[in-house]
This record gives structure tokens, sequence and C-alpha cells, in this order.
């Protein structure tokens, strides 16, 4: 187990790596640099100092030398539209706000998607897997902003249940109502998917042979159940989980904009809009690292699930 | 060939290929039968049969509409300017009519006609995004798959290192790079970030189809190359290539639909879904038709083409057939 945890820890750094020059790489594309694009004309001295300070007169194997660096350094560099702030303190500022909506979304998911799924595995066909199965599509299929829309328009703006939007400046606080709406439209996709998954996944455990053994030994259908169907069948959620969390991220760009909430989604639009790529590059690599380390946690979760896994890869 | 016939049979029986009808004799009738089988297949799947429907009654609401407005006098004659681009603030904001069956948007266009503007947008973006998909899956699989060895692992690495590449991000900086965003650089920015699963279905099914007993077979009994490829390689691929369309159309759709609702995809006057949608937050606590109407659109060709790749699942591929 052990060196499959290193194996995979290592095998992540170039991955890392590569991700970063083809970000990198493309952001090269966009062309120029920042100090070109201004009005005023810039004496020719001062122009190759500034480039100087900041590497770009280096050829771009260094200038990804040093960005990888920087990266791992945490050192971001300085936004190129706002004078007096860094990526970094955008990222702190706004990056923990994604978060909490994206754990709370796939916290949704779990709590709603991994009972219904179970529960329709275990009476297929009936009324309940049916309706199930129909939410789950429905679920499937919706825009994230439609759904978030129609929940502010319905319980926001004509009932008052909840705020319309916001959001708490606490971490911590989760003692507050307008998390609640953000968080459900972001996660109605999650809760179809492992709800499709797991009944999915249970009805091919509940026809192998050894639940048909269990069964036959005479052990009681809830042990059966508990024993040998869930903890073989829950296995490959532990895997879905991980790239659903890129699909989280990509969710909560939209439903930040509909609800106004200040994390690093709504800001990477506005730094795109203003073509300040220096906040976009950082952002994309944070998004980037946070996708190969949930992948990276998945599959170290996988190989203590599913000893195959680890037999195979080592 | 015709001695060969019954060999060939005999082979494909002992594979596990199974022909639902006794197979006639005669050549004709046995090619077309595995198509025959697929659609018997499919038909009887009730959910997929009206998913089709609907799925192709979109697509031709999307592209029949708008020559209505392009004949001139047909439909303006009969119940009023319904340019999808035309401007009148005098009917803005109101609800379904007689003239306006989806009533119009703050500008006072008329949604019926915008939603089969923004629905060919929409639906040209998909399928040109599933097929640029599908060809670079295709090579870069089908290369992975049919070399393997040293080359097979390097690409197959890259590819487990592309998958850390987050979509929306990538897409929107590609975008950026371009600098217009219009049909072509939407498919791109959309088709780079999403053919990573595809190639790795395609390499998978061309390892298996190379070991395949039945293809061997086949060549043992003296079946040549074309008929080994025209007879077995290209029906079992096609299924699953057709499948996997189908299956990557409400990604691409909902892709687009998310780019160009944060407002960074198509630009007005021209509309998608997506972009039809943005326009009608400003206006939804008022009038919640002009997002309405757009999102259902896209709900109903995504479910449609989850169904429709069900259907097709089931049909063409009968041993992954769901309990």
């Amino acid at each position: 187990m052990a060196t499959y945890i290193i194996r995979r820890v290592i095998w992540t750094i170039p991955v890392i790596l590569l991700v970063i020059l083809l970000i990198f790489s493309l952001m090269k594309q966009i062309g120029g640099n920042p100090f070109r694009q201004t009005e005023r004309a810039v004496p020719a001295q001062i122009q190759a100092n500034l480039e100087r300070k900041y590497n770009l007169n280096k050829p771009w194997y260094a200038q990804y030398g040093y960005y990888v660096k920087d990266v791992f350094t945490y050192d971001l560099g300085p936004s190129m539209r706002l004078r007096n702030r860094t990526v970094n303190q955008i990222v702190q500022e706004h990056f923990p706000v994604s978060l909490k909506l994206a754990i709370l979304a796939v916290a949704w998911g779990l709590l709603i998607g991994l009972p219904a799924g179970i529960l329709s595995a275990l009476k297929p066909n009936t009324l309940f897997d049916y309706g199930g199965q129909l939410f789950s599509n429905i679920g499937f299929a919706l825009p994230n902003f439609f759904v978030a829309t129609l929940l502010i328009y319905y319980l926001a703006v004509r009932n008052d249940f909840f705020p319309t939007n916001g959001w708490p400046t606490d971490f911590w606080d989760f003692n507050d109502k307008r998390i609640i709406l953000p968080s459900f439209a972001l996660g109605l996709f999650f809760m179809a998917y492992i709800a499709r998954l797991v009944r999915g996944t249970m009805l091919e455990t509940m026809q192998q042979d050894y639940v048909r053994t269990a069964k036959a030994k005479g052990l009681r259908w809830r042990r059966v159940v508990m024993r040998h169907v869930l903890r073989n069948s829950l296995i490959p959620v532990v895997t879905a989980v991980g790239p659903l969390i890129g699909l989280v991220i990509t969710g909560t760009f939209v439903i930040e904009i509909i609800f106004s909430i200040p994390g690093i989604g709504r800001y990477f639009v506005t730094a795109v809009g203003a073509r300040d790529f220096s906040v976009v590059m950082g952002i994309t690599v944070l998004a980037a690292l946070v996708v190969i380390l949930a992948n990276l946690v998945v599959d170290i979760l996988y190989g203590f699930l599913d000893p195959r896994t680890r037999e195979a890869r080592s | 060939m015709a001695v060969q016939e019954p060999r060939q049979a005999a082979v494909e029986a002992r594979a596990g290929v199974v022909h639902e009808t006794a197979p006639a004799a005669g050549e004709a009738i046995q090619q077309s039968s595995l198509w025959q089988d697929a659609w018997r297949r499919y038909v009887r799947n009730k959910a997929a049969v009206a998913a089709a429907v609907v799925f192709i009654l979109i697509v031709l609401y999307a592209f029949l509409i708008p020559g209505f407005w392009i004949i001139p006098g047909i439909w303006t004659d009969w119940i009023g300017n319904v340019d999808p681009y035309d401007v009148n603030f005098a009917v803005a904001n109101e609800g379904p009519s007689a003239a306006h069956p989806f009533g119009t948007d703050q500008f006072g266009r008329d949604l019926f006609a915008r939603a089969a503007l923004g629905g060919q947008v929409s639906i040209e973006i998909g399928f040109a995004a599933t097929i640029v998909i599908l060809v670079v899956a295709i090579f870069y699989g089908g290369i992975s798959g049919f070399v393997g060895g040293a080359l097979d692992n390097v690409m197959m690495r890259f590819l487990d290192a592309l998958y850390g590449l987050p979509f929306l991000p990538f897409a929107i900086i590609t975008l950026a790079i371009v600098g217009t965003v219009n049909i072509v650089t939407m498919v791109i920015a959309l088709s780079i970030v999403s053919w990573f699963t595809d190639a790795r279905v395609v390499r998978g099914q061309v390892m298996t189809l190379k070991q395949n007993d039945y293809v061997r077979a086949a060549h043992a009994v003296g079946a040549r190359w074309y008929r080994i490829l025209g007879r077995h390689l290209i029906p079992n691929t096609l299924g699953i290539l057709i499948i996997s369309m189908f299956l990557s159309l409400p990604g691409v759709v909902l892709g687009e639909a998310f780019i160009s609702f944060i407002g960074l995809g198509i630009n007005p006057p021209d509309a998608s879904w997506g972009s039809m949608a943005n326009e009608g937050r400003e206006a939804y606590r008022t009038h919640p038709i002009t997002i309405v109407v757009p999102s259902l659109f896209i709900a109903a060709i995504v479910l449609c083409a989850n169904f429709v790749a069900d259907g097709l699942r089931d049909a063409l591929d009968p041993r992954t057939r769901e309990t």
C-alpha cells in the first residue's frame, strides 16, 4: 500500500508540470506582454528594465521555469489591472468561498443522492423507483442556471423564504440561510448523478453469485445488503466523485454569478473580461491543481477500498 | 464466397454473434440483419423512440422555422413580422399570443423565432463539436490502441495528465486567445477539453477488437481483410461511435450554454439558447418566459440525447444492457 501511495504521489508531479506547461503556453499565445499594452509611450530603457524585472526578456522555457517555481512557492504574481493587489490576495479572498460552495453541493449530492439511489435499487420498478428515475433524469438535463433562477423566483422573490443573493463572510458560518439555495442548485446535478450511479451498481451487485450465496445460506436480507451489496456498490461512487470535482468548479462559475457570490469563479469571469491575464492564469492553475489533487485522493482511497487496484498498478 | 458462408455462420454462432432471425441463404439479407436487429430492439424501447421523435422535432423546428421568414410573405402575411433580429419596442415583454407563440423579449423580438435561431446555433455547435471530438478521439485512441506498447503507454499517461485540465476555464482561455467568439471558435474551445474520455473508449475498443476471437476466427477460416473490416470491425465500432456521439452531445450543449450564459459566448444580436437565457435573466422577475423558453429547450435536447444514447446502447450493444 505504501509503495502504491508513493508511486501515485510521485506520478502527480509530472502531471502538474505538464498541465502548468499547457496553461502557460496557451497564455503565451495571447501574445504581447502587459507593458506593451499601455497607451503611454514608455522610454525604451524603462521598458527593458521592466521586462528584465519580470523575466520577460528570457526565453519561454526559462519563463516557464520561473512560473513553476512561483506556483510551488505560492507566489502567483501581481494583478495586471489592479495595481495594489496580488493574485495571491485575490485567491485567498475568493477561493474559500467557492470551496465552501462546492463542498456543500457535494454534501447535498451525497445526502440525497445516496439514499435515493439505494432505495430505488432495493425496490426496483416501484412508484418510488420511477419517481427517483424521473427526478434524476430531470436533474441531469436542466441547466443549473435555470434551476437557480427558478429557486430564486419561487423561494426568494414570490415567497420570502430565502434571501435572493449574498454569502456569509465567515468560512465557518454554516448557520446562514444564504448558503442553502446556491448549494442546492449546484448540488442537484450530483444528486441525480449519484442516485443513478448507485442504483445501477447496486442492481448489478445484487445479481452477483456471492449475494445469491449469502441469501442461500440463510443470511437475513438486511445483513446481505449491509455487508455484501452496499460495500461493493459504493466503491464506484468514490471513483465518480473525483471527476465530479472538476464539474463542481464548472458549476460554481455559473451559480456564483446568479447569486452574486464573491467566489473565485465570478472573479475569473470578471478577470477574463478585463483581460487581467495573470489572474486568469493563476486561477486556472489553481483549478487544475484542485482537480489533480482530488483525483489523487480518490485514487488512493480506491486503493484502500479495492485491493485489486493497487496490485494491478504496482 | 458462397461456399464459405456456412462456416462463417458457424464461427459467428460459436463466437456469440446472435442472429435473432435465422439467417436466410444469400448474403444481402445477412448483411442488413445487424442493423435490422438493432432497429427492432430500438423500436421496442418506448422512451427512446419518444426521445428520438422529440429530438427530431426540435431540430426541424430550429432549422425549418427560419425558412418562413426567409421566404418573404408566407409568415409575415399570416401572423406578422417574426424576423428574430427585428427590434420593436412597441411589443416588448409581451406574453404568449397568437402572433408571438412564446411572447417577446425586452427588445420586442419574437421569442418563437429567436428560440429557433438560438436552437440552430446550439445544435450546430453541439453536433460539430461532437464530430470534432470523435475524429480526434478516433485518431488518438486508434493509434494508441493499434500500435500499443511504449507509445500506447506514453499516450495514455499524457491523457491522464490532460484530465487535470479544468473544463470551463480552459475553454474560456481558448476563446480569449482566438479573440472572437463565433460558432467555429466555440466548437474548437469546447472540443479541445472534451475528447479525453472518447479517446479512451476508442482505444479500449480497438484493443479488444484486435484480440477478439471472432476476428481471429474469421481470419482463420480464410476471410479476406476487407471482409473482416467490413463485416466485423466497422459494424462493431460504428455502434459505439454513434452511442458516444449522443453521450457527448449533452455535455457540449450544456458547456456552450454555460459559457454563453456567463456572457463570454455567442454575442447579441446573434443567439444561442445559452445567450438567450443570459438576456432573459435580466428580466426574469417580471417576465420569466424569456429565460424559461431557452432553458426548457436545452433541457429537452439534453434529456432526449441521453435517452437516445441509452436506447442506442441497448439496441447496438445488447451485451452491456442494464438490468
